[in-house]
């Protein structure tokens, strides 16, 4: 089959696979760690073997979407979107989680529809991207794009799960852009978010329309044009507020503390200042492996799974944080260099959307344990304990993998 | 505008990178800049401190004999969050304590330290109660016991008012001391145990234990842990050496049970309190419990106010006993002529104004020995109006009367000297007549004393006027050294006053005891000479309070005492009994060396 298909083993990227080994033993320590507790219940002390166990799984899954064939994914990947569109919708109704609805909960199993919904949405827009008919100066074949990402982001957000729709959704520009969409476009998407981000007060939101028009300004289109790009930025200003009464209570607490507005000492505050108290006392050194205070006596919040960094931030300090985001640079880098190499459309924007993927989620995840991203509840790849985590992106690094191997095919 | 493949890759490496960095950059602040601080909060977060508290200092007597002493006994705590679970758990507890649900109830929600820190919920709880409750454990959940220790008084010396007792500190008290005490430790309120609190209580150590974001317990934190986590133990605290004799004082207790008043007894030859009775009493038991509030109320509002510490708190008028005034005053400023008589025909009528003498039918022919030997108010009458107010105070001052006598126990009353200023502000000035003092010179009218004073009085009468102020604290022992560190007494000089003056006015009470007309002939003890001087003080209450103060062996004095009984009739039916009863029993136990009658006999 291999020889058929003309690929030779040798291609496959050994430093993406020691990246990711590297990354999931640093994340077992950091589980074990956390299990190491005198006062942990009997579920975190579980999460260890169960952490391997969902890793072995990871591994064959990735090893068979390295050997499925580029026109199987492609083949697969409308009717993967559909199917995942499907199950979205079917969640909102008959879906559980404490006071949300993001789980089919089928016995002792729980199967989180939206992690579906990333690879698919990432194959389908890859695959429509692909085909030569398409020419992204067309508002339709931009718009079908949009439609894409936004259809599931919104049910996402419905469910709700902001942190996992901010995920989906930023598929959208960089794939685009790789596609060769005009920077003007981005920017004219940008724009948008960046003035809504900032139309919380009243200086921010003047300095970035003070930006939006000299950047209008050197993009020397029409008038009509960048009066239009005007007129929408200063309505979405307009618009936040009553978009911003929209979000749940919750949602609101989040980004209100992110931004520093509301003091919250004992919800996602509390989370944050406990993780930067984590981190911040491991030092250069750190406090030495299961030698966490903060971890062992959980003063931090959610250890195991979304703060996961803080354990090791705490426990490994500085210079275990720099080998684990030098690591998912050299990883994300690689994965660059075989998008850039692969000669099928399809796969370099399928690898660009993994990229895209794993690097927001590192971003953000990162971010959040040291109070400069909001706390979304997003876990970071490879590291942090949970099968469907672990398994959505094992099956990414499979699909980079798998381009990396067939990036001499047509 | 089409980038080219490598220029794309170059933005979204760059991309990539640049975010990284500021990712890194902010790890690096975090950690590196402020590592230290944070640290500083993760340690803050996991260790608390623990005080210890010392054993406090031990109370004993003169001998050494311990009076009040620490037990075990037990401090209940609950974690709010897991009582307010268990219900059940409110009644079953306030039963034990005598409390209400709803005074425990709000007691706990009382409590800002977060639901999971337990909160002391009982104090001072016995083994009785500590039983009880520990019976029922499995219905109690998050309820803890700690060991603490609890003031006992098992040596059968109950003397509340001396001892005091000890209560958890007030929010005043908190402010006042500052950093050495805590929210909830106990501190001397009243008596010994607050005027010595800064000797007996010792210093705290601490311990440094590892808690968990719940706020449960881990571990204990040693010097392994870090230097700074070191214990350090705490100072035991001394005890404190009273002048009491144990046994006197217990055979007092005993002796003036049911009655209302007290006897002072007083070492000669340093001040030392030898005995100090006040009844009625309580148990001091009582303030080393959960006091309730109905014990409370009981004592409060009780008729006899046993919270009184009728010898050092409350006033009276001397009556008779102040007879000596007067005539130090009038010897000492040669109005009286000791051998000048005066005729009592048992009455004496002043400005219109009858004034009675005690026996009816009269003294007859008196002069100043017989007039103290039979208290014949009629020749004070006469030589208090001669000596007149300003000399007659002048004199009282100088044996401190309308001062405290400065004893070693908080709130002492002054008791009233009137002098001429006070009566003018009193009565208004030239409003009060010449007569006030016929009434002054019996030691009635306006004049308040405590018997302490009294006693004092007696002992500066024994002295010759080289006396002591008079004290409790005889020393203080360290319990672990054995070093016993001594105080010198305070001596007290009444100035002024003639060798002549003392002989005449301690004869007048020799004869008191030892005369043939002595109105305290009841109080003479076979094989001991001693002196005194009985008062029967009317008052408005009543039945007249009966006084005697004296002092014993005649020569040399080695004790000194007051004793008062409140409405008792007289001194002579209610006081001079019990002081007879106070020198037998010194005589008996060999306390006090008997002089030889041959003294008498010369006379």
């Amino acid at each position: 089959m291999l020889a058929r298909a003309n690929i030779s083993w040798k291609d496959i990227d050994k430093v993406i696979i020691v990246c990711v080994l590297l990354l999931v033993t640093v994340g077992l320590m950091a589980i074990y760690s956390t299990t190491n507790s005198p006062i942990a219940s009997a579920a975190i002390r579980h999460s260890f073997a169960k952490q391997i166990i969902w890793f072995l799984a990871g591994a064959m899954i990735a090893s068979a979407v390295v050997l499925t064939p580029v026109k199987y994914l492609k083949g697969v990947a409308y009717s993967l979107y559909g199917v995942s569109v499907v199950l979205l919708i079917l969640v909102l109704f008959v879906g559980g989680g404490k006071g949300v609805h993001r789980w089919f909960i089928l016995g002792p199993v729980h199967f989180q529809p939206a992690e579906v919904a990333k690879i698919a949405t990432l194959l389908a827009l890859a695959r429509y991207l692909s085909d030569e008919a398409r020419d992204l100066r067309s508002l339709k074949d931009i718009g079908v794009c949009f439609a894409m990402v936004l259809v599931p982001t919104a049910l996402i957000l419905k469910e709700p799960d902001l942190g996992t729709a901010i995920v989906v959704s930023s598929l959208l520009l960089p794939v685009l852009f790789w596609a060769g969409l005009s920077p003007f476009i981005v920017f004219l998407v940008v724009s948008p978010i960046l003035t809504l981000l900032s139309a919380f007060n009243v200086y921010t939101f003047g300095a970035a329309m003070i930006l939006i028009i000299v950047v209008l300004l050197l993009s020397k289109r029409k008038l009509p044009v960048l009066l239009a790009v005007l007129v929408l930025n200063v309505g979405v200003g307009a618009l936040t507020p009553s978009l911003w009464n929209r979000l749940k209570d919750y949602q609101k607490t989040r980004i209100l503390t992110f931004v520093g507005l509301q003091q919250d000492p004992r919800g996602t505050g509390y989370q944050v200042a406990q993780s930067q108290v984590a981190i911040g006392s491991g030092g250069f050194w750190g406090k030495g492996w299961a030698r966490g205070t903060q971890t062992k006596l959980r003063f931090l919040p959610e250890q195991h799974t979304d703060f996961i960094f803080s354990v090791v931030g705490e426990e490994l300090g500085f210079w275990g944080v720099t080998v684990v985001l030098l690591t998912f640079f050299v990883l994300l880098w690689r994965a660059l260099g075989i998008a850039v190499s692969a000669k099928n459309k399809f796969l370099t924007l399928m690898v660009v959307g993994c990229v895209t993927l794993i690097g927001v989620h590192v971003i953000v995840n990162t971010g959040m344990t040291v109070g400069i991203m909001p706390v979304t509840g997003i876990p970071l790849p490879f590291l942090s304990y949970g099968g469907s985590s672990l398994w959505t992106n094992m099956t990414l690094v499979g699909l980079i993998l798998n381009a990396g191997l067939r990036r001499f095919q047509y | 505008m089409e980038l080219s493949l490598e220029s794309k890759r170059r933005l979204f490496t760059g991309g990539l990178a640049l975010l990284f960095l500021v990712l890194l950059g902010r790890f690096a602040y975090v950690q590196l800049l402020r590592g230290e601080q944070f640290l500083e909060e993760a340690n803050k977060n996991r260790v608390r401190v623990i005080e210890v508290d010392p054993p406090r200092g031990l109370i004993r007597d003169r001998f050494g004999e311990v009076l009040v002493e620490n037990s075990p006994a037990y401090a209940i705590y609950a974690v709010p969050i897991e009582i307010r679970n268990a219900p059940q758990a409110y009644e079953i507890i306030s039963a034990a304590l005598r409390t209400t649900p709803a005074e425990l109830k709000q007691q706990i929600d009382r409590n800002k330290r977060g639901n999971f820190v337990p909160v002391k919920i009982g104090r001072q709880v016995d083994f009785a109660a500590f039983s009880l409750l520990n019976e029922r454990r499995l219905e109690l959940t998050g309820v803890d016991f700690r060991a603490e220790s609890r003031r006992t008084y098992d040596h059968g010396v109950k003397a509340p008012h001396l001892f005091g007792y000890l209560s958890e500190i007030s929010d005043a008290e908190l402010s006042l001391y500052g950093d050495s005490y805590s929210p909830g430790d106990l501190i001397g309120k009243k008596g010994i145990e607050r005027q010595y609190e800064s000797v007996m209580r010792g210093v705290k150590g601490h311990r440094f234990i590892e808690v968990d974001a719940l706020g449960r317990v881990i571990r204990d934190l040693t010097e392994q842990d870090g230097e700074r986590f070191r214990n350090n133990p705490p100072e035991p605290g001394k005890d404190v050496l009273l002048g009491l004799d144990a046994s006197l004082q217990r055979m007092l207790e005993t002796e003036l049970t049911g009655k209302n008043g007290g006897a002072v007894v007083l070492n000669c030859k340093n001040g030392d309190v030898l005995a100090l009775v006040s009844k009625p009493d309580f148990d001091p038991e009582l303030f080393s419990r959960t006091l309730t509030p109905e014990i409370w109320n009981r004592l409060l509002n009780d008729p006899n106010k046993p919270l009184y510490d009728r010898m050092v708190q409350s006033v009276y008028p001397p009556g008779s006993t102040f007879k000596m005034i007067t005539a130090i005053a009038g010897l000492e400023t040669g109005l009286i002529n000791p051998h000048e008589t005066v005729f009592c025909p048992g009455y004496y009528v002043f400005g219109g104004r009858t004034f009675e003498c005690h026996k009816k039918g009269g003294h007859g022919t008196v002069d100043l020995l017989g007039a103290l030997e039979q208290s014949c108010n009629v020749y004070f009458y006469r030589m208090g109006f001669r000596v007149g107010l300003e000399h007659w105070s002048d004199y009282a001052e100088r044996f401190g009367f309308g001062r405290p006598t400065g004893i070693d126990l908080g709130e002492e009353n002054a008791g009233l000297l009137p002098n001429a200023a006070y009566l003018d502000r009193r009565y208004g000035k030239d409003r009060w007549s010449k007569g006030m003092m016929l009434n002054l010179a019996i030691g009635q009218g306006d004049l308040l004393v405590t018997p302490l004073q009294m006693a004092a009085f007696a002992m500066a009468l024994a002295n010759e006027g080289r006396s002591f102020k008079p004290r409790l604290r005889r020393s203080i022992l360290d319990p672990f050294t054995g070093a016993e560190e001594v105080v010198e007494p305070d001596s007290v000089q009444v100035k002024g006053i003639q060798p002549e003056t003392w002989a005449l006015v301690r004869r007048g009470m020799f004869l008191v005891v030892n005369g043939s007309r002595g109105t305290a002939v009841r109080s003479r003890v076979e094989g001991l000479v001693s002196a005194g001087k009985t008062g029967t003080a009317q008052n408005p209450h009543g039945e007249p309070h009966g006084w005697f103060i004296g002092f014993a062996p005649f020569e040399d004095p080695q004790v000194a005492f007051c004793v008062f009984i409140e409405n008792g009739g007289s001194g002579s039916g209610a006081a001079a009994p019990i002081a007879r009863k106070i020198l037998s029993f010194l005589v008996e136990n060999n306390k006090l060396t008997p002089q030889s009658e041959t003294e008498e006999s010369a006379d």
